[in-house]
């Protein structure tokens, strides 16, 4: 790539702030490490690349200007060593880190030790990080700002506490409840009891699941409402103590306690809600003196009442469904607010969306067979455009999507004037999505919007596992007779037209290019018979 | 040219001959023209002359584990195999409708938990073994109704895409 240097390329950018940044490091990878990159040109900030082994090709290194390797492709031995990405921030010359999402977005040591080198971490304070962290923590901050909690336990229920006390606190708060981890996130370490008689194996399994995933077995218990629907509100705060909230997002759209589909503004809130629920967000974000980036999340009944049910202190996956709809580009605001700038966005406005956005988290998972994660290599890769569209991918064709990490490889956006309207673009969108090589659950989402509850908003967070469940394994799409002909012709065609078929690629993976030229070898045997 | 493939669990006779600019492609004994462009290395653009002129966009990519094509017609993914190749590969892992059944690792990974013994009766779509993958705990469940025959999958052992797990008769 041929790009003058760095240092010819920034210019004072026009700031408020106090420190000057001119060179991020963004600790981690994929689309989330490329979205940063990108606000940092769009701000004149030289973006710094760090990548795992297997992450060498990968489209956040070749955007980067500068590249440092921190290590073997598991996460633990690269993107969760904070001493290697500290080191080669200082050795970048970086002002700034930028931790994007998961790996070490909510860890307060990291936080920590970007600061302690004399660099700007992109992101919440340690001590925010810390309380909003701790789950039972985060409920007593709500609590203290007036706003409602799901009932529950207030306390961290320890691996030592006898099955007894732990059954006389889920009588008092009642069935069906939640067993969850008190470090948890993701799912994990959390279990439905229903029945009083499973509660012990229930706090067993949830324990060992949370000491395995986060080293911590203290879990709490909570009342599991009935089909409420996932409603979060997206804040930014800055070192002045202003806290701005912007119109909610809804993800009641779950698989498994994981978002899959995200909307804004939610069908299901009135202007009355609204205006009550992102002032609940705003206070309890102030109590706690929260800076920079962050979102809570509630639940909101069937009868309009809600409850905060955790923080997180970081930007989203969903965020760009939130800038669609209010114009407001969140990485770069939470550049500027790290580096001393104080908010001078419109509140009125943040809370006054135009239009409506959803976004579909493109996964390479199998839908067909229980949503498997399929990795491997994308042999062709078309990404869809036009009016309203938005792709935030990290992949690119000829790319290996590897078994090391979360499989999301695009976060497709739409937006249009209303939901029905942004729906039929979604529609179109992943029409004409292509992925070839692996499986996604791009005809998972073609079905997904064409259930009449999507169509109707008439959702819950238990609704898509509930469906799912229903259908048990039948295929989302089933091609026609003139597809399944039009697929033979294309397969003659193809082979007929070419001596190599399906033809390797430049890249390095020795397993695929035998495979390739296996199936050269096959076909051309086929030919001479 | 002459293929035999199968989709859909038919076999389709096709055979492909060049007329002029275009392809003759006959069917199971129907024949269309096919304008065919070629796009790329896997991507060809279809026009078919039926009663109109049908544009297809169609994307063809092999399977590493199975050797099956994988055809996108427009946004529909189509499993196609040629010359039977597609019979082989069930024999090395697929759901075959009869004789045994190998339940085999789609991914690289590590077994968490082995869910059955040798000589369970299991159900189809019962889970089997659960493989952690791409930080995701996955079920491999059985295919169709039988016994456990062999068990190769070992709790806590890493296994490569392809190997061997279970065996159902």
């Amino acid at each position: 790539m041929c790009r003058p240097g760095a240092d010819t390329l920034v210019r004072p950018y026009k700031y408020n702030g106090s420190a000057l940044v001119k060179k991020i490091l963004i600790a981690n990878r994929g689309e989330i490490a490329v979205r940063v990159i990108r606000a940092c040109r769009e701000m004149d900030i030289s973006p710094v690349a760090v990548y795992s082994e297997c992450d060498r090709p990968a489209m956040h290194v070749r955007l980067a200007d500068e590249a440092y390797p921190i290590g073997p492709s598991a996460p633990r031995d690269s993107y969760l060593r904070i001493d290697r990405i500290v080191d080669a921030a200082l050795k970048a010359g970086a002002d700034g880190v930028h931790p994007g999402y998961g790996f070490l977005a909510e860890n307060e040591a990291f936080a920590a030790a970007v600061r302690d080198a004399g660099l700007i971490f992109i992101g919440p304070t340690p001590a925010a990080i810390e309380t909003m962290g701790s789950k039972t923590e985060a409920r007593r901050a709500a609590e203290r700002a007036g706003v409602p909690v799901v009932p529950g336990t207030n306390d961290p229920i320890a691996a030592d506490v006898p099955d007894a006390n732990i059954a006389a606190a889920a009588d008092r708060i009642g069935y069906p409840l939640l067993v969850k981890a008190v470090a948890g996130g993701g799912g994990k370490g959390m279990r439905t009891v229903v029945d009083r008689a499973d509660l012990a194996s229930a706090v067993r399994a949830a324990r060992s699941e949370a000491s395995a995933a986060f080293g911590d077995a203290a879990i709490y218990l909570e009342r599991r409402l009935t089909r409420p629907r996932h409603i979060e509100v997206q804040l930014l705060g800055d070192a002045g103590g202003a806290v701005l909230p912007f119109v909610e997002r809804e993800c009641s759209i779950q698989r498994r306690h994981q978002k899959v589909v995200e909307e804004t503004p939610s069908p299901a809130v009135s202007p009355s809600v609204r205006r009550a629920i992102t002032s609940a967000a705003a206070a309890v974000a102030k109590g706690v003196g929260y800076t920079n980036a962050g979102t809570i999340e509630f639940l909101l009944d069937e009868d309009g009442r809600f409850y905060f049910l955790e923080m997180n202190t970081r930007l989203q996956v969903e965020h760009p469904i939130t800038e669609m709809v209010t114009g407001v580009d969140l990485v770069q605001w939470q550049i500027r607010i790290a580096r001393g700038e104080t908010l001078t966005l419109d509140p009125d406005a943040l809370l006054a969306p135009r239009g409506h956005a959803i976004e579909c988290r493109i996964y390479a998972e199998d839908p067909d067979n229980n949503f498997l994660p399929s990795p491997g290599r994308i042999a062709a890769l078309r990404t869809p455009g036009g009016p309203g569209i938005r792709d935030d991918s990290g992949a690119t064709e000829g790319l290996d999507v590897p078994i090391f990490y979360d499989p999301m490889i695009s976060k497709l956006v739409a937006w249009a004037d209303d939901r029905p309207r942004a729906i039929a673009r979604m529609r179109r969108a992943l029409g004409e999505y292509r992925v070839a090589g692996i499986k996604t659950t791009i005809p998972f989402f073609t079905w997904l919007l064409a259930q009449p509850e999507f169509v109707d908003a008439a959702v819950h967070t238990t609704y898509l596992d509930e469906v799912l469940k229903a259908r048990s394994g039948r295929p989302f799409v089933e091609p026609t007779l003139e597809v399944q002909e039009i697929a033979a012709i294309a397969a003659a065609v193809q082979a007929a037209l070419s001596p190599a078929p399906v033809a390797p690629h430049n890249g390095a993976s020795t397993v695929n290019t035998a495979f390739h030229w296996k199936s050269q070898a096959r076909i051309e045997g086929l030919r001479q018979a | 040219m002459q293929y035999e493939i199968e989709v859909g669990g038919r076999t389709r006779h096709v055979t492909v001959a060049r007329t002029g600019g275009t392809l003759a492609v006959t069917l199971d004994g129907r024949t269309w023209h096919v304008d065919a462009a070629r796009i790329d290395a896997h991507t060809l653009s279809l026009v078919v002359d039926k009663v109109w002129r049908k544009s297809y966009d169609v994307v063809t990519t092999s399977d590493a584990a199975t050797g099956q094509l994988t055809v996108l017609v427009g946004e529909t993914p189509v499993a196609v195999a040629m010359n039977g190749r597609r019979q082989s590969a069930r024999k090395d892992g697929g759901a075959a409708v009869s004789g045994p059944q190998r339940v085999v690792a789609p991914m690289p990974g590590k077994v968490v938990r082995v869910l059955v013994q040798a000589g369970d009766a299991v159900r189809a779509r019962q889970p089997l073994v659960v493989v952690e993958a791409m930080k995701m705990e996955n079920e491999l469940r059985a295919g169709r109704d039988g016994t456990v025959a062999h068990i190769h999958a070992q709790e806590g052992a890493s296994v490569e895409a392809g190997a061997l797990l279970v065996v159902i008769q």
